[in-house]
């Protein structure tokens, strides 16, 4: 039926760079907290003046009672006007957006793989329902997530930094291969969030030895409700709307 | 006090002046959640051709200082779709509907009137879309030639006698010739602005921030051009406008309505504040108490131009 959506002003609780490259912020929501699952977005709007104009989008993080956490790097001048908010500050925010991952996965076993703006929403899975890997590709080391980020996930976490600064050197889905290769991938059901090309690479592999999967699939949007049709994905049964259909694509259902 | 908004368009009675500019309130109930459609005045499709259209590659949005731009190319999935699926939705919902129309040929633009003339249930005006500027055939390029302008409005009234609004852009050359010329083909009211041509360029590729090289500018950064034109128009013409470019708060909607606007489209910032409709209807009514106006139509064309004689009231 029809879940229930919120538009709510939230007073920040906390905003800090935790690394070279991401921020969290935590900010207060009872109703937020108590809708959310992993994939599944928010729509910010950072001013209530006209600067920035549009929302921004953000995957969760992390969700506790009443307390919601996006992990974001600023990347332009939305992100990084948010960047300076400080605690006790509001933020008007809308959602839950978009559909989720899937989060009762039989018997097959979880392997994520995330990369750069993808790993929030991995992690907030890999908190939350049986995982059996997390794969994280960087650049380098200096945007690792601090280990304390990383402690509730039960999953084996894996490293990939492309200067081999930390990790295995090299891109993120040598390890997917590796261990599909080794191991028996039709036991394995693979949910993916990052850069396109990551993606991308990551389905052309699942392919390859014939593992399913999840990718969330976002483009350039505007409402995040459906309606503006700014983020169309191309998929087997038509153009999709990320930010209402998806952003959670099956692997088969996208036409790359 | 009780505020009379009740505004009437020849035979047409809106409870409010308030809607929605086409394709920014979703096909159907994408914004159901967040606001209660049926408290605006009436509704502007999203609009609608003959065929499906899957419109511009992506990126086809980005923003730019107070404003976005956006290369959708009028996707939807065609009046076959529409008539079959949206309608009963809009029927339901009983609020007065604007169907926005837009064909790639003279005879599409009929074939869409015919099919919107037999629905004078849900139907209570039809928006001609003569001024996209995404679209190769039927937008603002094929319409730069002015004689397929008429052709297309000539083609729509003589299959209809709904209430007709000509959307027109300065895209198309001369508003007010143009204006003057559709109002000589009998639509009864004008639509203003679409959106303007723009660009922007991501310094990294050097190429466009979207897939195309241009893209439709709308948001606050057009509302001081749409307001001239609705003012310009609606002074030159008398007829009924729909007034949209950068509707975004009471302020805007009560500077339009000063300058003779009849309905207020707000568009880009449905995207931003989902209930943007509804906080400048209630907007509109804290002024009109606060001035002690009974009725919007004391408001309406209220304009005083600048040098006019006499002292300028300062209230």
């Amino acid at each position: 039926m029809d879940i229930k959506k919120y538009d709510e002003e939230v007073p920040i609780l906390e905003n800090e760079k935790v690394n070279g490259k991401y921020f969290r912020l935590a900010f207060r929501s009872k109703n937020l907290s108590g809708n959310i699952k992993p994939g599944q977005f928010l729509q910010a709007r950072i001013n209530q003046g006209q600067d920035p104009y549009l929302r921004r989008p953000f995957s969760y993080f992390r969700v506790s009672p009443g307390r919601v956490e996006i992990l974001y790097e600023v990347l332009g001048h939305g992100t990084s006007i948010l960047s300076g908010k400080k605690k006790g500050e509001v933020l008007k925010v809308m959602g839950p957006l978009g559909n989720a991952f899937t989060e009762d996965l039989g018997k097959k076993k979880r392997i994520l793989v995330a990369g750069g703006v993808g790993v929030p929403p991995l992690v907030f899975l890999a908190e939350r329902y049986p995982t059996a890997y997390l794969l994280i590709g960087t650049k380098s080391k200096a945007e690792l997530l601090p280990k304390a980020e990383l402690k509730k996930v039960r999953a084996k976490v894996l490293h990939t930094t492309e200067d081999g600064s930390y990790g295995t050197k090299g891109r993120v889905t040598l390890l997917l291969e590796k261990i599909l290769k080794d191991q028996h991938p039709g036991d394995f059901f693979i949910q993916t969030c990052g850069p396109k090309q990551m993606m991308k690479a990551v389905i052309t592999i699942a392919a390859k030895y014939g593992v399913e999967g999840e990718a969330s699939w976002d483009e350039s949007m505007a409402c995040g409700v459906g309606a503006c049709l700014g983020c169309m994905v191309k998929t087997r049964g038509g153009l999709k709307r990320a930010c209402a259909d998806g952003p959670v694509f099956k692997f088969e259902d996208l036409e790359l | 006090m009780k505020v009379d908004l009740t505004t009437r368009i020849k035979n047409v009675a809106f409870k409010n002046p308030v809607t929605v500019a086409s394709g920014t309130f979703g096909t159907t109930d994408e914004y159901a959640g967040y606001v209660d459609p049926r408290k605006l005045g009436a509704i502007i499709t999203k609009t609608i051709t003959v065929q499906p259209r899957s419109g511009n590659p992506m990126p086809r949005i980005c923003e730019t200082s107070a404003g976005m731009l956006n290369a959708i190319g009028l996707q939807n999935k065609g009046l076959e779709d529409f008539v079959e699926n949206k309608i009963p939705y809009f029927k339901k919902l009983g609020v007065p509907l604007i169907v926005s129309i837009a064909g790639e040929s003279t005879e599409e633009f009929g074939m869409l009137a015919k099919t919107f003339d037999g629905m004078k249930d849900v139907v209570r005006a039809l928006e001609v879309n003569l001024s996209c500027p995404n679209v190769e055939t039927g937008g603002v390029n094929f319409m730069k030639k002015q004689e397929r302008i008429l052709d297309a409005v000539k083609a729509v009234r003589d299959q209809t006698c709904l209430l007709l609004f000509a959307k027109i852009s300065p895209e198309l050359g001369d508003v007010l010739e143009i204006a003057g010329k559709v109002i000589g083909q009998g639509v009864e009211g004008i639509s203003l602005i679409n959106t303007l041509r723009g660009m922007a360029v991501d310094l990294r590729s050097r190429s466009s921030r979207l897939a195309k090289d241009f893209g439709g500018l709308s948001g606050p950064a057009i509302k001081p051009v749409a307001l001239r034109y609705v003012y310009q128009v609606k002074k030159e013409f008398r007829v009924p406008v729909i007034a949209s470019g950068g509707i975004g708060s009471a302020q805007d909607a009560l500077e339009f309505l000063i300058v003779g606007a009849d309905l207020l489209a707000v568009g880009t910032a449905n995207f931003v504040e989902p209930q943007a409709t509804l906080h400048i209807l209630k907007g509109i009514e804290e002024f009109c108490r606060k001035e002690k106006i009974c009725s919007l139509n004391e408001l309406r064309g209220s304009y005083r131009p600048a040098g006019e004689k006499g002292e300028r009231c300062e209230r």
